[in-house]
């Protein structure tokens, strides 16, 4: 039965087309918003099968281990995590700490990008690796606080002081309503719609990965199957964020269908996508790194400790 | 028999000492007295595990048989109950690797026998620091591994800033004895007695004036000892500038034994920490460590002084934890004491055998090491994540423990600032990792100089201690039921219950005159500690990484090898797409990393780096105003 | 002198030793010369060895000395067991002063200089 969870649903296939959906939809509205028509909306399958049967290439300078097996570590630690994030209600591990065990598995894709750079031997990559190390300090801070935040709300209201369980988030969904209808958790859903385009390394704050300006940053050297999978990891977090949101402030509704039930969570996530990644990559330029750092930690840490102490206090 | 244990494990060390000057110029002879003596020393205490951690009980060894005449101590005793035996066990494992692996390291030094020599007795002094039962010995103990280790950090006196590093670390190191002694000293004169068993039972509701004093001299004193904040700038220049066995012991071990100390004056002399300004005063202390040694790591070139200044960000951990005062605190502070000397001793192990094969330690000046040591990059990325508390490694038991531990009190007492504490520990989770990112960049990924183009693996003697406590980390990690139920459980208990330690050493009618509750240690079954058996998650891991791991190295294993034909691959053109700029070596490491973290917080940085400034007389300032500062505020609280 | 006015003089031992102590730390906080410090060190050990030993002082008390003969109940001697400390507490000080004084030299051969304000090549 693991197995079936693990490589099927909410596993490794419900993850591969889901992510990639949401990546080609991502990439067709962005081109209709910019006056283009766009790729079909099937292209990052068709990249990604393409990719597959590419060479990789290796340079000399590489570590080659490393190079080739830091974006299998990736892929694993996001489909571990869409194991346990709750897919309409629905998730195959439940366990009392399952935000703080996101939140670790979370940074271990960022990690994995840096490990595949790191083993690139290439100052480009070098340059890329530090400032997604710098966008993972970044947007890690206002995470924490948002998550500790959903935790006490719903502690709160469940009784128990803390809550690290989602099953006893969307229990206190189902019975309370989505949590974004707290007035007092509004500023840390704003929050979290700006620690997702982070997260995923998308405009403005794709500063990991700026093509203009470092050449792909961490992936320059990659090429082939590699490369294939690391593509596929941006595309699956883009899910996994976007779901977190979803599960973690829109939840509560059912149907009593299952497959109605994934079908809805697949369309929020689609408007969430639109709302926080499309809408911001359009019409946005890059920002430098101290911009990001600074923006992090200032208003979006801001808006998230407003949240958590608007909590504690019992409102 | 196991009653000799204790002083056998003690005395072993100290006679391989002085036995290491005596046959010192026969190299075989040397080394198989130094590895006798610390073996030896390690199946002592390994013999006492039984009786005291699974049968729970307390051996007491009173010096010359002087037992307790009508309820007064008159003898110097050791004692050896669950707390200190876990120390034990630290200091005995973290010894016996780093002596191990001190035998290949310093072989290309000279005048090794003092080295040995002084180093059993560092040993020594540290071991019986953790046995001992009386305050008097702690302090000769105390002063015995100061010595040692000033001496040992000045070993190498040619190296740049060992002695400026000695000689900090002696005042600093005189100053913390000082303050142990005065506070020997003052409550000897009320009480007339040197044994903690005995103090801790007059002592009980009974502070008057000269003893709120003692007890800061005697906090202060062993936080000296722990390099917390504001005395950690020692520590970074000492470890930078001894050899890495000896920033091993100096970095994992004395500042345990200060851990040590503090718990026993704050937890079982003094049983204070039912105050809320004490707790306070120690999760701030360990919040504000935690937070300066990962930023000013941050900004490091030299590989060992950010290892350092790592150090002091863990140890900051520690404190936080054990400052909690609940069971699950002290649990989390000591899994994550011991887990800290497992992995940070690996590292340092890891920059020795780096200084090893290159000679240098400046980041700037390396890069590359991991195609010519790959199996010491291996090692050094276990240590890097066991560190950022990355699953499943040990270090993220340990720093799950500690912010359940804050979070639960945070909650529990309704106070929103532990709710900080835990937000500031998981910040400095991931600057600790970011640090770890970019030392594996400047040291093993990148591009290799052409000087260390001939560098060669570890030597095998370098690498088995390394090896071995690879593993125990791993193993820390993967089994913490085991670490939990043996080790630390039973530690958590002899810290919040003192009632056994003080029957044991005094005789059953003491105990009758301890009024206070004894308090149940966290049993803690793993569903409460909340996340699920690491050995699934790893046999998840293993699942999914197999499945792929087929598609992504088929493509790597299929292709063949290109070779460019570029001249004796000297041209750096073609080595990897390049401006078209001739030559410079552009290994993007060291300072050219983490820009727009240091930019926007640079005026902190400028601020701190002009705060460490290297002149003693600044720390021995910022010494005193800690010092003055305590006494003030504890007058205030009691 | 009679008992009482050693009783009072006691004090005086006190307050010199918290004196020696306190001219001993702030040699060390402010002085530059590390020969200073080294100095500043030596006067604190002194002054916690002056406070041990006056520690121990039982007025009209003998010294501590006797064989197993001469002890009966009723002999009231001044407390010996500081004095123990006081001993170990010198020779301690002694070895802190040998260790220091040949860092210093060391140190004066190394850097040329005895100033700790120019001994500063580790900071940051």
């Amino acid at each position: 039965m693991i197995l079936f969870y693990v490589l099927i649903f909410p596993g490794f296939l419900f993850c591969f087309i889901a992510g990639l959906l949401l990546a080609g939809i991502d990439r067709k509205l962005v081109a209709r918003m910019q006056r283009r028509i766009g790729p079909p909306i099937l292209q990052p399958m068709y990249d990604f099968f393409k990719l597959l049967g590419k060479e990789t290439i290796v340079p000399r300078a590489a570590s080659r281990k490393t190079f080739l097996i830091a974006s299998t570590i990736g892929l694993a630690s996001l489909v571990a995590t869409a194991l346990f994030i709750p897919i309409a209600g629905f998730s195959a591990f439940a366990g009392v700490a399952d935000i703080i065990v996101i939140l670790y598995l979370l940074t271990i894709p960022a990690v994995s990008l840096i490990l595949g750079g790191a083993a690139s031997g290439s100052p480009y990559a070098g340059v890329g690796i530090s400032r997604e190390m710098v966008a993972l300090m970044s947007y890690e801070l206002p995470l924490v606080i948002i998550l500790l935040s959903i935790g006490k709300a719903v502690g709160n209201a469940m009784g128990g002081g803390i809550t690290f369980s989602f099953t006893e988030i969307c229990a206190y969904q189902m019975s309370f309503g989505p949590i974004i209808s707290k007035w007092s958790m509004i500023p840390a859903a704003i929050a979290m719609l700006f620690v997702i385009p982070c997260e995923i390394g998308s405009r403005p704050f794709d500063i990991a990965e700026a093509e203009t300006e470092i050449c792909e940053g961490p992936l320059v050297e990659y090429s082939g199957t590699p490369l294939a999978v690391f593509n596929l990891n941006h595309a699956i977090k883009m899910f996994i964020m976007t779901a977190l949101f979803t599960s973690l402030f829109l939840g509560g509704f059912s149907t009593g269908i299952f497959a109605l039930d994934v079908l809805i969570f697949f369309v929020i996530c689609v408007a969430i996508t639109v709302i926080s990644i499309t809408l911001l990559r359009a019409v946005t330029a890059r920002l430098k790194v101290e911009q990001v750092f600074k923006f992090y930690w200032s208003v979006v840490s801001g808006l998230a400790v407003l949240s958590l102490i608007l909590v504690w206090l019992g409102l | 028999m196991i009653q000799h244990f204790p002083i056998l494990a003690i005395m072993v060390l100290f006679l391989g000492a002085f036995l290491t000057v005596l046959c010192g110029k026969n190299k075989v002879l040397r080394n198989i007295v130094v590895f006798a003596a610390m073996l030896a020393s390690s199946v002592f205490i390994a013999f006492l595990i039984k009786p005291i951690m699974i049968d729970g009980e307390v051996i007491t060894y009173w010096l010359g048989n002087w037992s307790p005449v009508a309820d007064y101590a008159i003898g110097i005793c050791l004692v050896v109950d669950q707390l200190n035996l876990f120390f034990a066990i630290l200091v005995s494992v973290a010894v016996l690797l780093a002596g191990v692996f001190s035998f290949k390291y310093m072989s290309r030094d000279d005048t090794l026998e003092k080295y040995f020599t002084l180093f059993l007795m560092l040993s020594g002094g540290v071991m019986g620091l953790v046995l001992s039962g009386d305050l008097f010995n702690m302090f000769i103990m105390v002063e015995i591994l100061t010595f040692a280790a000033v001496a040992l950090t000045a070993f190498r006196n040619r190296s740049e800033g060992a002695l400026e590093a000695a000689f900090k670390y002696l005042v600093i190191g005189v100053i913390g004895s000082s303050c142990i002694l005065i506070g020997t000293t003052i409550l000897y004169s009320q009480f007339h007695t040197l044994n903690l068993a005995q103090l801790s039972v007059l002592l009980h509701n009974n502070l008057q004036p000269a003893t709120i004093l003692a007890f800061t001299l005697l906090l202060t004193g062993f936080a000296v000892k722990a390099f917390v904040v504001p005395f950690h700038p020692v520590e970074a220049d000492a470890n930078a500038a001894a050899p890495s066995s000896v920033s091993v012991i100096i970095s994992c071990v004395l500042t345990k034994a200060g851990i040590y100390g503090i718990i026993r004056i704050v937890y079982f002399l003094f049983r204070s920490m039912n105050l809320a300004p004490l707790q306070f005063i120690l999760v701030l202390i360990g919040t504000l460590s935690m937070f300066i040694g990962v930023t000013m790591a941050l900004a490091q070139k030299d590989f060992k002084r950010l290892l350092a200044f790592h150090s002091i960000s863990q140890v900051g951990y520690v404190m936080t934890a054990i400052g909690l005062a609940t069971a699950l605190g002290v649990t989390g502070g000591l899994y994550h004491a011991i887990n800290h000397t497992l992995f940070k001793g690996l590292l340092f192990l890891c920059a020795g055998a780096v200084f090893y094969a290159t000679g240098t330690t400046n980041l700037d000046k390396l890069g590359g090491l991991a195609k010519r040591m790959p199996q010491t990059a291996a090692l050094f990325l276990i240590g890097a994540f066991s560190i950022s508390g990355l699953p499943p490694f040990n270090g993220f038991v340990s720093k799950w423990l500690i912010y359940q531990a804050t979070y639960e009190k945070a909650v529990e007492f309704g106070n929103i600032g532990y709710a900080f504490v835990t937000i500031i520990a998981l910040v400095v989770s991931v600057m600790t990792l970011a640090s770890f990112i970019k030392v594996s960049q400047s040291v093993f990924f990148g591009q290799l100089p052409d000087e260390f183009k001939e560098v060669r693996e570890t030597p095998v003697p370098m690498r088995i201690p390394m090896w071995i406590m690879a593993a125990l980390c791993v193993g820390a990690g993967l089994l913490p039921q085991y670490m939990m139920r043996y080790l630390i459980n039973p530690a958590v208990y002899a810290v919040m219950n003192v009632g056994n330690y003080i029957g044991s050493v005094m005789g059953p009618g003491y105990a009758e005159k301890i009024a206070g509750q004894t308090v149940e240690a966290y049993s803690s079954e793993f569903a409460l500690a909340g996340y699920w058996s690491p050995i699934s998650w790893l046999a998840l891991f293993a699942i999914i990484i197999c499945a792929f791991f087929i598609v992504s190295l088929s493509g790597g294993k299929l292709s063949k090898k290109i070779h460019s034909d570029s001249p004796s691959g000297l041209d750096p053109k073609y080595d990897t797409f390049f401006s078209g700029e001739a030559n410079e070596h552009s290994q993007v490491g060291g300072s050219d990393l983490f820009w727009g973290f240091k930019h926007n917080l640079r005026h902190y940085f400028d601020f701190m780096h002009n705060a460490h400034s290297g002149v003693i007389s600044d720390y021995a300032l910022w010494a005193f105003c800690f010092l003055s500062f305590m006494i003030v505020y504890l007058f205030i609280i009691v | 002198m009679s008992t009482s006015e050693v009783n009072g003089l006691i004090i005086v031992n006190y307050i010199g030793s918290v004196f020696l102590i306190a001219i001993g730390f702030y040699t060390m906080m402010a002085k530059k010369n590390i020969m200073k410090i080294v100095i500043g060190m030596g006067i604190v050990d002194y002054g916690i060895n002056l406070l041990i030993v006056s520690v121990g002082f039982n007025p009209g008390g003998t010294a501590p000395i006797f064989t197993i003969n001469e002890l009966d109940p009723g002999t009231f001697f001044v407390d010996p067991v500081p004095q123990a400390l006081t001993l170990t507490s010198i020779v301690i000080g002694a070895c802190v002063t040998a260790l220091a004084l040949s860092l210093v030299i060391k140190i004066k051969q190394e850097y040329g200089t005895l100033d700790a304000g120019q001994i500063r090549r580790l900071r940051g």
